[in-house]
């Protein structure tokens, strides 16, 4: 469906993107995810035909982007924008109009549209007098007011409460599932990225780290779960590392934000020969918690770090 | 019609961005008023005026049989008027010439205005005087009414016209009032019409007179301003990006835009010249001028929605938009002589010489309007400043848009 060749972005002397290549399937929702910088924005502009890349190129069904119909994408940027004189419904019929939707077609997906999105009541509200999550919401509303086949999104769930993340999210997966759109997203939420997402790219740096299912991903580092620990005297926390990564059961210790995440296979089991090893440090462990294999530790694994914030 | 859409929506935005409005409408108000205020009795200054006349009567046949030639007469008449409130300075400086050089010297500002004494003139003053004996006598005037058409011509956009001709006018009918008082003493029958530039002129003018249209040039021209912003303000809220991957083609964009915007500018004509009536123009005309002065105004307004689009092509932010309009338009308002007609600048091109302010729009716009409104001149005598002043709007449109779709609704790179 959407084919990426070696797409490259150079702004001076830095790399945005580089030399990434993914084709992404008709109907999956493909998700981008990575830290802050690392080139999410960059790649799906160039994506969408919205920049021009310093090399490489980009197909949609065979055709270069830039030739592509008008129409065939949507797209959520990540920042808003949005007429702050117009009101909701104004704004939708307008961008309805640009895309050439006939009046007929136009006034009830307008209507659902404001339905699925809980913005009824504010449908005649002017935008600047919107809160924060309304705006969110609206900046969204307006990508796919002309029902695009693909549909990308830039940090969605940016700003939005639980409540209405939930809302997105059974959002995007309806497009995907009865209406079969190619969805493209980014995020550094991970939670969104492994709930969401039939595959996901992780980028760093403007590059392609890894490409795969989350399930994948999650298997790919191992099976095992996470011991997360805060001792009391931080500074001691290489000593701690230093020891526990001789230990044979563990796979691997790492420290993040003053915590030591150690994962292991069974980890409840492992968890005496952990504290045995602390005793025999001498040192305090001041909160102690075990779960399961997330894809943030996957993240943290390829990225040697934990999201960059 | 995505056009369509584009110009409901930037009306929509036009009316609820109270504020800038606001500014808009007052600004250009509040300028109005302080000129009005400031030369509204200005231009009643005792300096003679130059004229350049040009005497192509041929002269007539009295009564006694002898040869005589009232336009010379009337030239004399002329050159020995005195300043009734101070007697030592000369009412007018006249250069007797040919019409030819007369028109030279009328472009080069030597003169003020020509007036030009036509062939039967002294045929005219002869029936006149025929008449008014014959009237004075019992007897009703059977033959030969002969009448004849001073005209007098110069340019428009000049204050040295206005305040000239208007002095002129007082005074040609106070020449054929003497002639009459002079048999007689009863009040004369129209015998001899002027003409200034077609239509009848005002008899007297102040610098406020001139000033006012200059106003609405002004303010039409600020819009370009405003407007300059508010197409980067769509480019900075990233409005633009949504429809740049829209269906919407940059023609649809502009040309919605100019809608609106343009009627803004033939509003402002209407509100300004309400404004400068209360502040004591003298204007000449109809409702019909009124709506010619509307064209000519929403004309201007496209030209300075065009030099808005040149302007947010290359601004980054629409405090940058403004700065940089205010940067272009304050000048732009000098060069037209929206505030006093500067000295023409004369270059040399193709063996032809134009001026070279005649380039902008506003500068025919300036000319049409206050043509229109000072004068109350109609469609035939400013048909060509304001057809020269769309064409050269359409050129500026042109431009605009090709600029503003080059450097905006492209890709980035
Ligand atoms: N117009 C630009 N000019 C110069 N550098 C830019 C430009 N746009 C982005 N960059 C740089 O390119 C890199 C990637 O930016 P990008 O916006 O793609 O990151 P991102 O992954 O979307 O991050 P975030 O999660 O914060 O949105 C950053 O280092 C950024 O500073
Ligand atoms: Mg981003």
């Amino acid at each position: 469906m959407i084919e990426a060749k070696d797409l490259t972005k150079k702004y001076g002397d830095l790399m945005a993107v580089d030399g990434l290549s993914i084709g992404i399937k008709k109907g999956e929702v493909f998700g981008f995810l990575g830290p802050n910088g690392a080139g999410k924005t960059t790649s799906i502009k160039m994506m969408v035909g919205l920049l021009r890349p310093t090399s490489g190129t980009v197909y949609i069904n065979g055709t270069d982007v830039q030739k592509v119909e008008k129409g065939t994408i949507g797209m959520c940027p990540q920042e808003l924008m949005l007429w702050e004189y117009l009101t909701c419904k104004e704004s939708l019929d307008l961008m309805a109009d640009m895309y050439e939707v006939p009046k007929k077609v136009r006034d009830p997906r307008v209507k659902k549209l404001l339905n699925d999105l809980f913005l009824v009541e504010k449908a005649d509200t002017i935008v600047s007098k919107l809160s924060g999550g309304m705006k969110r919401r609206l900046n969204l509303a307006l990508a796919v007011v002309h029902e695009p086949e693909v549909v990308v999104l830039d940090e969605p769930s940016e700003g939005l409460d639980p409540q209405s993340r939930r809302v997105l999210w059974n959002y995007i997966r309806a497009m995907r599932d009865k209406e079969g759109k190619t969805v493209i997203l980014t995020t550094h939420i991970m939670d969104e990225a492994d709930q969401l997402s039939d595959r996901i790219a992780i980028v760093d740096h403007g590059k392609l780290i890894r490409l795969d299912t989350p399930e994948n991903l999650k298997k790919e580092i191992g099976e095992g779960d996470v011991v997360d620990m805060k001792i009391s005297d931080t500074s001691r926390n290489q000593d701690l590392i230093n020891e526990l990564a001789k230990e044979k059961d563990v796979i691997s210790v790492v420290e993040i934000n003053g915590r030591i995440n150690i994962r292991a296979l069974n980890a409840v089991a492992k968890l005496p020969m952990m504290m045995q090893t602390v005793e025999r440090l001498d040192v305090q462990v001041a909160d102690i918690s075990v779960r399961q294999n997330t894809l943030e530790d996957v993240f943290i694994d390829l990225t040697g770090t934990g999201l960059r914030e | 019609m995505k056009f369509i859409s584009i110009a409901v929506k930037d009306f929509k935005e036009l009316v609820r961005d109270r504020r800038g409005l606001f500014f808009i409408l007052l600004f250009p108000i509040f300028f109005m008023m302080i000129f009005g205020f400031a030369f509204g009795g200005m231009g009643e200054n005792n300096t003679p005026h130059n004229i350049a006349v040009v005497n192509l009567d041929q002269g007539t046949i009295n009564s006694t049989g002898s040869n005589v030639n009232y336009g010379n007469n009337l030239t004399a008449e002329l050159q020995d008027q005195n300043y009734p409130q101070n007697n030592d300075v000369k009412l007018f400086n006249v250069t007797t010439t040919s019409d030819s050089n007369a028109k030279d010297l009328l472009r080069t500002r030597t003169v003020d205005a020509e007036l030009v004494i036509p062939a039967n003139f002294s045929d005219s003053v002869q029936s006149l005087i025929n008449n008014t004996i014959l009237s004075s006598t019992g007897q009703t005037s059977s033959a030969n009414k002969i009448t004849s058409t001073i005209t007098i011509s110069g340019d428009t956009s000049y204050i040295g016209f206005g305040v000239a001709q208007g002095t002129l006018v007082g005074y040609l009918s106070q020449y054929q009032q003497g002639i009459v008082t002079a048999i007689t003493g009863a009040q004369p029958v129209q015998y001899i019409n002027t003409s200034v530039q077609s239509v009848a002129g005002t008899s007297s003018f102040t610098e406020f007179d001139f000033l006012a249209p200059g106003m609405m040039v002004f303010a039409i021209l600020l819009l370009a301003t405003t407007v300059a912003a508010i197409l980067t303000r769509e480019v900075e809220s990233g409005t633009l990006l949504r429809l740049k991957i829209s269906k919407m083609r940059s023609f649809d964009l502009l040309f919605g835009g100019l809608i609106p915007w343009s009627l803004v500018a033939g509003a402002q004509v209407v509100i300004l010249l309400v404004v400068a009536i209360l502040l004591g123009l003298k204007w000449q005309g109809s409702v019909y001028s009124i709506l010619l002065a509307i064209v000519i105004g929403i004309i201007a307004g496209i030209a300075s929605i065009s030099l808005a689009m040149i302007i947010a092509s290359f601004a980054k932010n629409d405090r940058q938009a403004a700065n940089l309009g205010t940067l272009i338009v304050v000048p732009t308002a000098f060069i037209t002589g929206s505030f006093f007609p500067l000295p023409a600048e004369y270059v040399n091109l193709f063996g032809h010489s134009f001026q070279i302010y005649d380039i902008l729009p506003w500068t025919h716009t300036l000319t049409a309007l206050r043509s229109v409104l000072v004068y109350g001149s109609g469609w035939s005598v400013v048909s060509s400043d304001v057809i020269i002043s769309a064409v050269l709007a359409l050129i500026l449109f042109v431009i605009g848009v090709f600029l503003f779709s080059k450097t905006r609704l492209g890709a980035e790179s």
